[in-house]
């Protein structure tokens, strides 16, 4: 775990470019598939807040999971679904406190951000940075 | 490492993987009712048979399930000489006398060209191919609701003294994975039925989205240890939260700075 995603919601101007970038980095039958990102309404006036997974150290989607179908990458540091040992019981779904599990009805299946395996797309192509994947000192790393 | 040969292309596996998961990996389609990764293979539904054969054998070959099959040195496998395909059309023949109503059955006998059953058609055959998947699941999952009961024609999946199950806490596990979508629920408002029981459904406190079953999130806020509180929001308005918790957080930080 060397980088590590960031989100600055001062400088996000609600664009959803970060929305489309993750559509099309996560295609389904050759269309856009479902974003993982969301800029939703802060609530103050200029405010746009990107929510995503934040990646919990103690996540509830893991611990919801009974089949151990979320696993966190080592490399990366995401929590990865393992969609062919998923058995959509629709858990993890309910259990985010965040949101950030989501049901694809499109390909009627369980998706979640796995910071497309360690080079988010939407940090690249976020215009104001707000998004950015940045490393970490040596002095805040996380043992592990 | 293990090396071997599907199709005469050499892989590599680990020790202990079977040879339906290395075939899939390959990218090669060979067909399957009863595989599911979350759960130990059983071999039920007999789809996924490949011929085998080693150098040393002289020409002999035998045929096996390769989602019970671990892989081994110097193993040669072929998933679809004419000897497979004429086995799998055989046991597509026998799904189709049994099930003839089936989609799923339909669309596999299509896909390797069986127009119709060489056996009796079952009358009365329901879509149910009695592979187990959804016993096998119910029980990882740890609540083991449903097993097979009786034997031989009357085999049948089904709870306990086919009554309402006690165990079973509504997931719909079994139901999104029956191969042949032959296991059914009915859902309204508030509730669901699955096996015979309704159950309570937990409702968005705030849109009124419907979620998981009430049952199904107290057991997995007691076995799990996640507060009950996390189940009563659906996820949309979960990031409606995130959001204006975050953008107090900022606007605070603003006003601090300004």
């Amino acid at each position: 775990m060397n980088f590590r995603f960031v989100v600055n919601p001062e400088v996000c101007t609600g664009c959803r470019t970060c929305e489309l970038a993750c559509a099309f980095a996560h295609p389904h039958d050759g269309k856009p598939g479902k974003s993982r990102i969301y800029p939703i309404d802060g609530g103050f006036k200029e405010l746009w807040v990107p929510v995503t997974c934040l990646q919990c150290d103690d996540a509830a989607c893991v611990k919801s999971c009974l089949v151990d179908a979320l696993k966190r990458n080592p490399v990366t540091g995401a929590i990865e679904l393992n969609r062919e040992m998923c058995v959509m019981c629709m858990a993890c779904v309910a259990a985010c406190p965040f949101g950030c599990a989501l049901l694809d009805p499109g390909q009627d299946a369980v998706v979640k951000c796995d910071l497309c395996g360690g080079d988010p797309v939407c940090a690249h192509f976020c215009p104001t940075k707000a998004l950015s994947y940045v490393p970490i000192e040596k002095k805040d790393r996380i043992a592990g | 490492m293990i090396k071997f040969t599907i199709n005469g292309k050499l892989v590599q596996a680990d020790q202990g993987d079977m040879l339906l998961t290395v075939i899939r990996r390959e990218g090669i389609d060979v067909p399957s009712q009863c595989h599911h990764q979350a759960v130990e293979p059983s071999g039920a539904c007999r789809l996924c048979m490949v011929e085998i054969t080693r150098q040393e054998w002289d020409g002999w070959s035998k045929f096996v399930t390769s989602c019970l099959y671990p892989v081994e040195d110097g193993l040669m496998v072929t998933t679809h000489s004419a000897k497979v395909i004429q086995l799998r059309k055989t046991i597509i023949d026998l799904y189709l006398a049994r099930h003839p109503n089936s989609t799923e059955i339909m669309r596999l006998a299509s896909e390797y060209g069986v127009t119709r059953t060489t056996y009796e058609t079952v009358a009365d055959g329901d879509d149910c191919i009695m592979c187990g998947l959804c016993t096998r699941i119910c029980a990882h999952m740890g609540f083991s609701a449903i097993s097979t009961v009786g034997r031989g024609h009357d085999k049948e999946i089904a709870p306990p003294l086919k009554e309402a199950p006690t165990d079973c806490t509504g997931c719909l596990s079994c139901a999104n994975n029956c191969p042949t979508n032959f296991i059914e629920f009915t859902r309204d408002s508030n509730s669901l039925t699955i096996w015979g029981r309704t159950f309570e459904t937990l409702a968005c406190s705030q849109c009124g989205k419907t979620t998981i079953t009430r049952d199904f999130a107290e057991h997995l806020s007691k076995t799990r240890d996640i507060p009950i509180a996390y189940f009563e929001v659906c996820d949309d308005c979960h990031r409606k939260e995130t959001a204006k918790t975050m953008g107090r957080v900022v606007n605070w930080t603003r006003e601090v700075q300004a």
